[in-house]
């Protein structure tokens, strides 16, 4: 046993402790970064030199601390959950914001929305026919007719724009996803070389954390450990990291709702062109599905099949009232006239315009029954009433966008809190407590002087022994 | 379980948002005063107020077509009345007219103009016009029902008639078929002959003299017909008196019916908002309290 021994075991305390209060300091100065996962030294104990030579024997205190290493104190799992509950939450979120602005964009019930306008318009008719062959009477269904065939513009233009802003967003969330497999391979490559070299990852892990559940919340894409410090990204089954390598995804398809049918929107990998990409969840996933071309069936994409419902009751509604309109005569005798045409090119939600100028192409009267007759009139303003009315339709079609928005909602309420949940759960395991770092910090500082306290022990005894010792009696 | 201040925000955050949330939709619904308002907030109920409204708008025009019908029976009824009085002066000329024995020239004369008269002013009545529309000739666009000169010919068509809708499924014929009330014919021996033609003739035979009593009968005959569009214009308007009946009250149920469907409660949304107003209250407090305190402010 050495006689300054004990001066280096004293020595690797005081190291330790201030070594602890570095990473206290870290930690508190971290406590509200985000991703930033607590950090804590590792440290252990020395032990004895083994004892060899002549003069060893007897037992002998350890040789002090050991700093081992900052270990980061984050949980693969709970970080997994993150991921999986973001990825279900942002297919859910963009899902429910669309029928949100979908619904919205109906304005029912009330004044603005369109059954109010056919409502109006039915009645048009019906003054019309108690007042047949009145100018008055004439341009106010004509006004009536245009509000209505204008609402249905309206509804059409804004499921259009609504697609388009999704598509956009689409474009920049692909762009942000293509970023974030950048950046994920970036950091693999600066981890391994860090390990390599011995260094500290945490902060670098950190980050790459917090891109793959930007890429999780994206796709769904899903994380694997290769082992050597870098991790693989998979989306689909297929990496988009891998090691420090990323592949880069891009949207082909149409950029109008226009298109959609013809050119779907999907997401394929730059490298492989025609294959789409399988995603498993994630925003990207119901920006897609929101996306989808109508499919006849009623279960395309939201957005469309809305656009494909205003067409199909354009064209209900021009044909009911054509059929009706034909058989009348105007005041001026003309038989065999359309009240609605379409613009040739345009869906006819968007090209329903209304055919009469004046009342000379009003037919409000049947053939042969006198100039001022209204019977036509009143049979057109009938097809408002009766179970299988324009009306009707209109009313089960709200109702049913109504029942789908009310669904997504909820779904997407309760992946919201199941997201949430799981975010609580790993910032109460990785966040940083004020409360516990401010007792580690007493902690260090109080092995910092009881260490202290140690090395003027022996001082003290150094002293003692080499400038005391033999003065007896002095 | 561990627990971190940023947790603990975390979910402070998450709770109070939720509160707000809640707040927000309180006060939509309070301010607003409807219950539904947009389809997601109640999908069924949002189907039934779109049908309730169309089913009140077609009410509402009913109730116009019914106004415009009354308009329409009233213009004939007075016409009819007026008619009626004319009929009876006519008549009662015509009797005197008859007693030729006593009679003057002069007087005969005298009689046969007023009833030119009377035809004139019948035939201002048979021209009677509601809204610019002549109530005795159907669709016609003539202006007028009857030509002013001789042979008074009709300008409608006796099987054209004005409706006027009342319900989804009954129209009312709301004007009177001219040519039944006042007759088309031109031969003044048949009981079809107009009753302008027929006053000519009866002045033309004072003026000649021919005994008229004759004529008593067509002239029964006429009057017989126009009573007998009165109490069907009468039985027509009892109809539109029923129908406005039945539409006022269909009116107030479906007004119940909506107001059940899209307004709120309002004792329940006010006392739900000091509710939901407590509670965020609660939680701003608690919150701002649990918040602050770290160890930190305990050590020196």
């Amino acid at each position: 046993m050495s006689t300054f021994s004990g001066i280096n075991t004293a020595y690797s305390a005081l190291v330790a402790a201030r070594a602890g209060i570095d990473v206290v300091g870290q930690n508190v100065a971290n406590v509200n970064t985000e991703g930033y996962t607590r950090q804590r030294l590792s440290t252990s104990s020395i032990g004895p030199a083994d004892a060899v030579g002549l003069f060893s024997g007897g037992v002998s205190a350890g040789l002090g601390v050991s700093i081992d290493g900052i270990a980061r104190l984050g949980n693969v799992y709970l970080d997994a959950r993150v991921r999986t509950a973001s990825a279900t939450a942002g297919y859910l979120q963009v899902r429910s914001e669309a029928m949100r602005t979908l619904e919205d964009s109906l304005g029912e019930p009330g004044s603005g929305g369109l059954s109010a306008q056919l409502q109006e318009f039915w009645a048009a008719w019906q003054d019309l026919s108690n007042h047949a062959g009145e100018p008055t009477a004439e341009a106010l269904l004509l006004a009536q007719a245009g509000v209505l065939t204008d609402r249905i513009h309206g509804l059409y233009q804004a499921a259009e724009s609504q697609w388009s802003e999704v598509r956009s967003r689409l474009g920049s969330m692909i762009g942000e996803l293509n970023d974030a497999a950048a950046r994920v391979a970036d950091l693999n490559a600066r981890i391994r070389k860090t390990v390599a070299t011995g260094g500290s990852i945490n902060e670098l892990l950190d980050q790459r954390e917090l891109l793959t559940t930007t890429i999780a919340s994206l796709t769904g894409g899903t994380v694997r450990d290769l082992g050597d410090g870098t991790v693989e990204v998979l989306i689909g089954g297929n990496a988009i990291v891998s090691g420090d390598s990323a592949r880069q995804l891009r949207i082909v398809g149409a950029t109008e709702l226009a298109g959609a049918a013809g050119a779907p929107v999907q997401v394929e990998w730059s490298n492989r062109p025609g294959h789409p990409v399988a995603l498993d969840g994630g925003s990207i996933a119901g920006a897609i599905a929101m996306l989808a071309p109508a499919d006849g069936t009623g279960t395309g994409g939201a957005i469309a099949e809305a656009a494909a419902a205003y067409d199909d009751f354009a064209a209900r509604l021009a044909d009911q009232v054509n059929t009706v309109h034909r058989n009348g005569a105007t005041t001026g005798g003309d038989t065999g006239l359309d009240f609605f045409e379409f613009s040739a090119g345009l869906p006819p939600a968007l090209g329903i315009t209304v055919k009469p100028v004046d009342g000379s192409g009003i037919a409000a009267g049947a053939a042969g029954s006198g100039p001022r007759d209204g019977s036509i009139a009143d049979a057109l303003a009938g097809l408002g009433v009766g179970p299988d009315s324009l009306d009707d339709s209109w009313a089960a079609f709200v109702s049913k966008i109504g029942v789908a928005a009310r669904t997504e909602l909820q779904q997407s309420g309760l992946a919201q809190t199941a997201s949430a949940a799981a975010g609580s759960a790993k910032l109460s395991s990785a966040s940083v407590s004020m409360d516990e770092e401010s007792v580690s910090l007493m902690t260090y500082q109080i092995a910092y002087q009881g260490a202290a306290r140690v090395l003027s022990a022996i001082d003290e005894i150094l002293d003692t022994l080499i400038n005391r010792t033999g003065m007896v009696g002095r | 379980m561990r627990i971190t201040s940023q947790a603990m925000v975390r979910s402070a955050l998450q709770n109070l948002q939720a509160n707000m949330n809640r707040l927000s939709e309180l006060q939509d619904k309070a301010s607003s005063q409807r219950a539904i308002n947009r389809p997601s907030d109640d999908p069924i109920a949002t189907a039934s107020a779109i049908r309730v409204k169309g089913e009140q708008r077609a009410l509402d025009q009913y109730q116009r077509n019914i106004d415009d019908g009354n308009g329409w029976m009233a213009t004939v009824e007075s016409s009819l009345a007026s008619v009626t009085q004319l009929m009876n002066r006519v008549r009662d000329l015509t009797v005197q007219g008859a007693n030729d024995g006593a009679m003057s020239p002069d007087a005969k004369e005298a009689i046969a103009v007023e009833l030119e008269s009377l035809r004139d002013e019948l035939l201002a009545k048979a021209n009677s016009t509601y809204q610019g529309r002549t109530v005795f000739a159907g669709n016609s666009d003539a202006g007028v029902a009857f030509d002013a000169v001789p042979p008074y010919g009709f300008s409608g068509t006796a099987s054209d008639s004005v409706q006027r809708r009342i319900d989804a499924n009954t129209t009312v014929r709301v004007d009177a078929d001219g040519s039944s009330v006042f007759g088309t014919g031109t031969d003044p021996e048949s009981d079809e002959v107009s009753v302008f033609a027929l006053i000519d003739t009866i002045a033309a035979e004072l003026r000649a003299g021919v005994n008229v009593s004759e004529r008593i009968a067509q002239i029964d005959t006429r009057m017989g017909a126009i009573r007998e569009q009165q109490a069907v214009v009468g039985a027509r308007q009892a109809q539109l008196q029923h129908a406005e009946e039945t539409n006022m009250d269909r009116s107030v149920s479906l007004e119940a019916q909506r107001s059940g469907i899209e307004d709120v409660d309002l004792a329940r949304v006010i006392l739900d908002l000091q509710v939901q107003q407590n509670t965020y209250q609660a939680a701003l407090a608690v919150t701002s309290r649990v918040l602050q305190p770290t160890l930190m402010d305990f050590l020196r």
